[in-house]
């Protein structure tokens, strides 16, 4: 199979978006409005990684079982943190 | 009684501006929800256990009513599968459901009274009212003065901390006591409560108030002391060697009672904390300061609460 | 790979990897941490007899209550159950073995290990005393007595003990979903297998975040990090050195493993009460489909209750309100199933052997602990019962009923465990013996109830009792009576342990000998089998396909196993919405089960829904991938589990001391290090064969291979390690004021170095990718490079980071920070460090295994076979993720 050009794509992609994470602190954004940049950069991360687990860890090709097992310790965490710090809001 | 009662506080709770009464201490809604709780809870326990039990001997072996029930058994090897009576079950969950979920509810609008405590107009009128019972039998004069001067009417608001092992406690003016809480009978005690070092938690058996002490953190509690006479404070929280014996006295005394040491302490203080909150019931935050100081735990102590 | 000697043999017990040795071997073992733990409450039982200090003294005191606690809750309880699990899941479900037999021992040996380790805290001045819920900051260095060298050691044994409950989930779900007997769906697994699978999953996500508390405090001994304790004395700033969320955070990772860990203790309980009521009521469980839902709804609900642990903690009034409601919430399934068993009595022929006893017995105490319970969901009533004795009796109650529920099991299952029936009348009498004591002990508490936790001064209070009203006169009780029988409840319950012992150990050698199936109406497979069983449980291999269990000859398995791909005999829903499909695991084919008669009656037969199952399919296993696929039977020896167990244990010794300095601890480390490195390499060396069963029901993981599905049942159990990291970053950071944080990262703390090691991290992704499409297309260059490529990258990783760090360490000149910017200096140091620095060692395990690979690819290894690249893949590419949300967060946020 000739994934190979996907999996160099999505290293192109990947490699970008981290590019673009540095560029947002570099051109000051975070100064500018702090909470937006915050978003964004949080965004591109999740897209990140999102993509790595999809299609290097292959969970696309998967029984979607995998997927929830993924995503269940996922929102596990994600749950703690919020709550928490919710919590003390 | 009871049932009055339950109403016309279940009222209460709803309309707190609106009632003139006393202001129901934290003792008074614990008292009544337990109690409710206890009576119901001891009689869903003596059915349900009763009713297994008696299952339990009826279908027993050999003598029992299930020997010629007409039924199917369960067999080796099969694939498990369930008995009927599914229709019962919802039954028997639906009752308890609604047991068990009208009983929170209802506990949860005392919630929300502990929660936002008194509403100032109620604690006002209370403190009135004493004011008046304070007058009938002592003099007349004192009390007037006291009901016009509004401000001695607010709540106490005092300091806790919890130190391992003991608890502190700092007046509004930076008086500072260690192992004793005074305050007033018929008034509204705010506590603010934090700890110099370990997780301890302060609560008083009678008074039913009860707080988390987390160092770098504030919690509050409040409560209204309806009779003089000495209280015990106790440590809920295991908080190392010494947890067993970190104790405080309440003591509750007589609104004059409590002026006229307050008043002494204001001296006290005032050269305590070289002059820096003299004025009763004076800024609070300067009293949060100074309290903190006389603590002497260092600049860490005196962190302010998490603000986000 | 050795042979493995008889039971008789001593040699037998450390070299097993049998499921059944090593669930006797459990049960044993916990059976030993529950006189240990019984012998300390009875000691502190006794100083409450008199409300005063006068038998143990203080420290004694509380060390006796704290290491009773964690004794109880981790090395009793769940172990005993496991032992149980061990034994018959397998068995219930129609396996030879777990799916890694190996890692099974390992599991055990780390179990045992750790609770050695936690019995040599005792002898380092102090064991730990800050009570077995361990909160903050006294569970720190600062605020425990002494060196606090045991309560390092206790902490790290808690660790081990987690590392073995994670390594054994890992196993049991991958067991549960690939092993499964043909025709046997999930949900027609019998109730004990079922709660062991829910309590499994609870396990995996729960003690991964107890994982990252217990990683983290051990920091916090150790490396001189900040994360538990709320004062820092920071070099250079003075202004806002500290660290507000200190306690809180503790009480949030501790109470979010925490109450799903009380249900991880009740749930075994309760399978085996539904499977002793099923047997001897001889009825069906009662609404059987709605008792495993609401086990469904109770595992899923207990991960958001946590906060009614932290009621009176200032959390705010939502959140009070949204975990009173998750809290009542979570008490219905359990009304439900209650019902379900009481009415499963109803026209039974119920026989009150030992075993039913018990279970009613635990049924009816858990009744009284749940209503307690109610009572403590009510947010105002909680309030005055926190810290007091009705959480204590209110907890023992539904935990000891629970183990009251787990000796009836015992009971149960002796005689399929030696062959042996006990003496029923002694059972009986342990039973009546057990519920006096247990009564005796635990009512009274509620009497006592305004009486502190962990308190032995309780001198003063007194409970009255007012008939005046019937001219009676009024009572006033003072407390220490209710202690006193409280007291001599425990002594009783002890005692009735001894009945049991010499019951359990005198029918061993005089017993009546029992056949395959002792209980009339028992129908689970472990009936069907000789007691004991064979070493390989079934002689031949058993099968539910035709509705009931039947056992296959070879002939026939082989026969089924190929003649049924391509699904053409699907009765319903041809193809399956999972497996299948995978192009890694390609191995599944979709088969149709003829007939599935029981479909309709037993089960939830909805689409969509979690126990839902589009189409039944079996799977062609091809045996283990890779290295040893010998044909023959399957192994079940090995000694290297029992020596990284040994060897897991001297590093943790030498780590709970190391910060002395002292050579004994330092030396003891090495070694231990040294030996843990070395014996993995020789079990990864060892040939050891565990074959996947031709014949299997393997929903909704079909096409997943075990070592897949093994690995990524792992990295969830570690993405929620990271994200308990990550969360607590967070949570102190929100605590700390989000923005102001930023006072206390040094302006040298630039962006650069972070995006770098993205790159890098990227990079070496991309390089294992390459190495597997290499392998597939038989490239021992391909693969060589491509290893090589990610080794060196990873390598480069680790340097950056390192550079990094020593500028960061020695800030010279920096105002701000003079001393330097290290893990000691503030909260957001301590935070970078820790977080990025766990990150790191999971880069440089995975570097480890990179290059034995690198190796074995040298040797021709992976040629057409790019399973093992792919899965060590899967961690990398985590590895990978989790460092794509570290570097904004610790780098440009
Ligand atoms: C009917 C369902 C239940 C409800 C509503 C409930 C509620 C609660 C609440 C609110 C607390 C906190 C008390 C406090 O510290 O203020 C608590 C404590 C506790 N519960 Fe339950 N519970 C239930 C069932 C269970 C079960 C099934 C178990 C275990 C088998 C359990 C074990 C515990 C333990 C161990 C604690 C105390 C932990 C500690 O502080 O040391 N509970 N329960
Ligand atoms: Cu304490
Ligand atoms: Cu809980």
């Amino acid at each position: 199979m000739s994934h190979t050009k996907l999996y160099a794509a999505i290293y192109v992609v990947l490699f970008a978006f981290a590019t673009i994470q540095a560029v947002v602190e570099y051109a000051g954004f975070l100064e500018q409005s702090y909470w937006l940049a915050f978003w964004a950069i949080i965004v591109l991360s999740v897209i990140k990684a999102v993509i790595v687990a999809a299609y290097y860890q292959h969970l696309r090709w998967e029984p979607r079982a995998v997927s929830y097992l993924v995503v269940g310790g996922v929102v596990a965490a994600v749950a703690l943190t919020a709550a928490a710090s919710f919590s003390i809001t | 009684m009871l049932g009055v009662h339950t109403v016309s506080s279940f009222i209460l709770a709803w309309f707190p501006v609106a009632h003139a009464g006393d202001v129901r201490a934290p003792a008074d809604v614990f008292n009544e929800i337990f109690t409710v709780f206890l009576v119901l809870g001891t009689a869903v326990g003596v059915v349900v256990v009763g009713y297994t039990l008696y299952n339990a001997y009826k279908y027993r072996d050999g003598a029992g009513d299930g020997v010629d029930a007409d039924v199917e058994r369960p067999q080796m090897g099969e694939i498990p599968t369930g008995g009927g009576g599914g229709k019962k079950l919802f039954l028997s969950l639906t009752i308890s459901a609604i047991i068990v979920v009208g009983l929170i509810l209802w506990t949860y609008v005392s919630l929300l009274y502990i929660e936002t405590g008194p509403s100032s107009q109620q604690a006002q009128q209370q403190a009135l009212d004493n004011a008046g019972i304070a007058s009938a039998s002592e003099s007349d004069a004192a009390a007037q003065a006291q009901a016009n001067q509004s401000g001695e009417l607010n709540p106490i608001t005092i300091d806790v901390i919890g130190h391992q092992f003991s608890w502190q406690f700092v007046y509004p003016n930076g008086h500072t006591t260690t192992g004793e809480l005074r305050v007033p009978q018929n008034r509204l005690i705010e506590l603010n409560v934090t700890s110099a070092d370990v997780f301890h938690n302060i609560g008083s058996p009678e008074l039913r108030f009860k707080a988390d002490a987390v160092p770098g953190q504030e919690t509050d509690a409040w409560f209204v002391a309806k009779q003089t006479g000495t209280y015990q404070a106790n440590c809920y929280e295991l908080c190392g060697s010494g947890h067993s014996y970190m104790t405080a006295d309440i003591r509750v005394v007589t609104q004059n009672g409590y002026d006229q040491w307050y008043d002494r302490t204001n001296e006290t203080a005032g050269n305590e904390t070289g002059g820096n909150a003299t004025e009763a019931g004076g800024n609070e935050s300067a009293s949060i300061e100074s309290a903190r100081v006389t603590a002497g735990s260092g600049p860490a102590a005196a962190q302010q609460v998490i603000t986000p | 790979m050795s042979e493995l000697p008889p039971k008789s043999s001593i040699k037998r017990w450390f070299l097993t990897t049998n499921h059944k040795d090593i669930g006797v071997l459990y049960l044993i073992t916990a059976l030993f941490f529950l006189i240990f733990g019984g012998l300390l409450a009875l000691l502190f039982r006794i100083e409450l007899l008199s409300p005063a200090a006068d038998f143990l003294g203080e420290t004694g005191y509380n060390q006796a209550v704290s290491a009773h606690g964690l004794l109880m809750v981790f090395w009793f309880i769940s172990p005993f159950a496991f032992g149980f699990a061990n034994y018959v899941v397998p068995l219930q479900i129609g396996a030879d073995d777990l799916a890694f037999p190996r890692l099974n021992a390992l599991s055990y040996w780390f179990y045992l290990f750790s609770g050695l380790l936690f019995g040599v805290s005792f002898f380092q001045g102090q064991t730990f005393s800050g009570g077995w819920t361990m909160y903050a900051p006294l569970n720190t260095p600062t605020y425990l007595p002494g060196e606090a060298l045991g309560a390092t050691t206790v902490v790290l044994a808690l660790i081990m003990f987690v590392t073995a409950v994670t390594l054994g989930s890992v196993n049991f779900l991958t067991t549960m979903y690939r092993m499964r007997a043909e025709g046997l769906r999930m949900r027609d697994l019998p109730l004990f297998s079922i709660s062991i699978n829910l309590t499994v999953w609870m396990m995996l996500f729960a003690f991964a975040a107890l994982l990252a508390a217990l990683m983290i405090l051990t920091s916090d001994h150790i490396l001189g990090t900040h994360y538990f304790s709320y004062q820092i004395d920071g070099a250079g700033i003075t202004q806002g050195a500290n660290n507000p969320g200190a306690s809180l955070l503790w009480a949030h990772l501790f109470w979010f493993f925490g109450h799903p860990e009380v249900y991880i203790v009740f749930f075994p309980a309760l399978g085996i009460m539904a499977e002793c009521f099923q047997t001897f009521t001889g009825r069906r469980i009662v609404g059987r489909k709605w008792f495993i839902i609401a086990m469904v709804l109770v595992a899923l609900q207990s991960f958001i209750v946590w906060m009614h642990h932290m009621f009176l903690t200032g959390i705010n009034l939502q959140i009070k309100t949204i975990f009173m409601a998750t809290t009542i919430g979570i008490s219905l399934p359990f009304d439900l199933m209650v019902f379900s068993l009481i009415y499963t009595m109803i026209k039974g022929r119920i026989r009150f052997t030992t075993p039913f006893l018990f279970s009613l017995g635990a049924l009816i105490v858990f009744i009284l602990g749940g209503i307690t319970g109610v009572f403590l969901g009510a947010v105002v009533l909680d309030y005055q019962f926190r810290g007091t004795y009705w959480v204590v009796a209110h907890f023992h109650y539904v935990m000891v009923g629970g183990a009251t529920a787990l000796f009836g099991g015992l009971y149960y299952w002796y005689p399929k465990i030696t062959g042996k029936m006990y003496d029923e009348f002694l059972g009986k009498v342990h039973f009546g013996v057990f519920m006096l004591g247990f009564n005796l002990l635990y009512f009274p508490m509620f009497l006592a109830w305004e009486t502190p936790r962990r308190v032995f001064d309780y001198g003063g209070l007194s409970t009255t009792i007012d008939l005046s009203a019937l001219e009676l006169g009024v009572y006033v009780i003072p407390y220490e009576v209710w202690h006193n029988m409280s007291t001599i409840g425990a002594a009783i319950l002890g005692a009735s342990f001894l009945i049991m012992f010499y019951n359990l150990f005198v029918s061993y050698w005089h017993g009546e000998e029992v056949g395959d199936n002792p209980w009339a109406y028992a129908t689970s497979a472990e009936w069907a089998v000789s007691s004991p069983p064979p070493l390989e449980n079934f002689h031949d291999t058993p099968s539910y396909a035709s509705g009931r269990l039947e056992f296959l000859d070879d002939e026939e398995v082989a026969a089924r196993s190929s003649g049924s791909s391509g699904g053409g005999l699907a009765g319903h829903g041809a193809t399956a919405t999972d497996g299948g499909t995978s192009t890694d695991g390609g191995t599944s084919t979709d088969g149709g089960k003829p007939g599935s008669a029981t479909a309709a009656s037993s089960g939830v037969q909805s689409g969509g829904g979690a126990l839902a199952r589009a189409g039944p399919e079996t799977a062609l296993g091809t045996g283990t991938p890779g290295e040893h696929g010998h044909d023959g039977h399957a192994d079940h020896a090995s000694l290297w589990p029992f020596i990284v167990g040994i060897a897991g244990f001297v590093l943790f010794l030498g780590l709970s001391g190391i910060r002395t300095g002292g050579t004994f601890y330092t030396s003891l480390t090495v070694v231990g290090a040294v030996g843990v490195f070395g014996s993995f390499v020789g079990m990864a060396q060892e040939p050891f064969h565990a074959p996947e069963p031709l014949l299997a029901e393997r929903w909704p993981y079909g096409g997943v291979e075990k070592m897949k599905l093994g690995m990524w049942t792992f990295l969830a159990s570690d993405i929620v390690l990271f994200g308990a990291f990550i969360g607590s970053y967070v949570f102190v950071r929100v605590a700390y004021g989000w923005e102001e944080w930023h006072h206390l990262i040094p302006e040298a703390h630039v962006t650069m170095p972070g995006l770098i090691n993205t790159y890098l991290l990227l990079t070496s992704s991309f390089a294992v990718v390459l190495a597997m499409v290499a392998a597939e297309k038989e490239s021992r260059k391909g693969v060589l490079l491509s290893l090589g490529a990610t080794f060196a990258l990873g390598v480069g990783f680790l340097i950056n980071k390192a550079m990094e760090w020593d500028h960061l360490f020695n800030l010279h000149g920096s105002e701000a920070f003079p001393h330097g910017w290290d893990l000691t200096t503030n909260l957001a140091s301590s935070t970078f460090y820790l977080t990025t620095g766990l990150h790191g060692a999971h880069v440089a395990i995975g570097l480890i295994m990179v290059a034995y690979m690198f190796l074995r690819a040298w040797n021709g290894a992976y040629m057409g076979d790019e399973k093992p690249i792919e899965y060590f893949g899967l961690y990398w590419h985590l590895v990978d993720i989790v460092w794509l949300f570290l570097f904004p967060l610790f780098y440009i946020l």
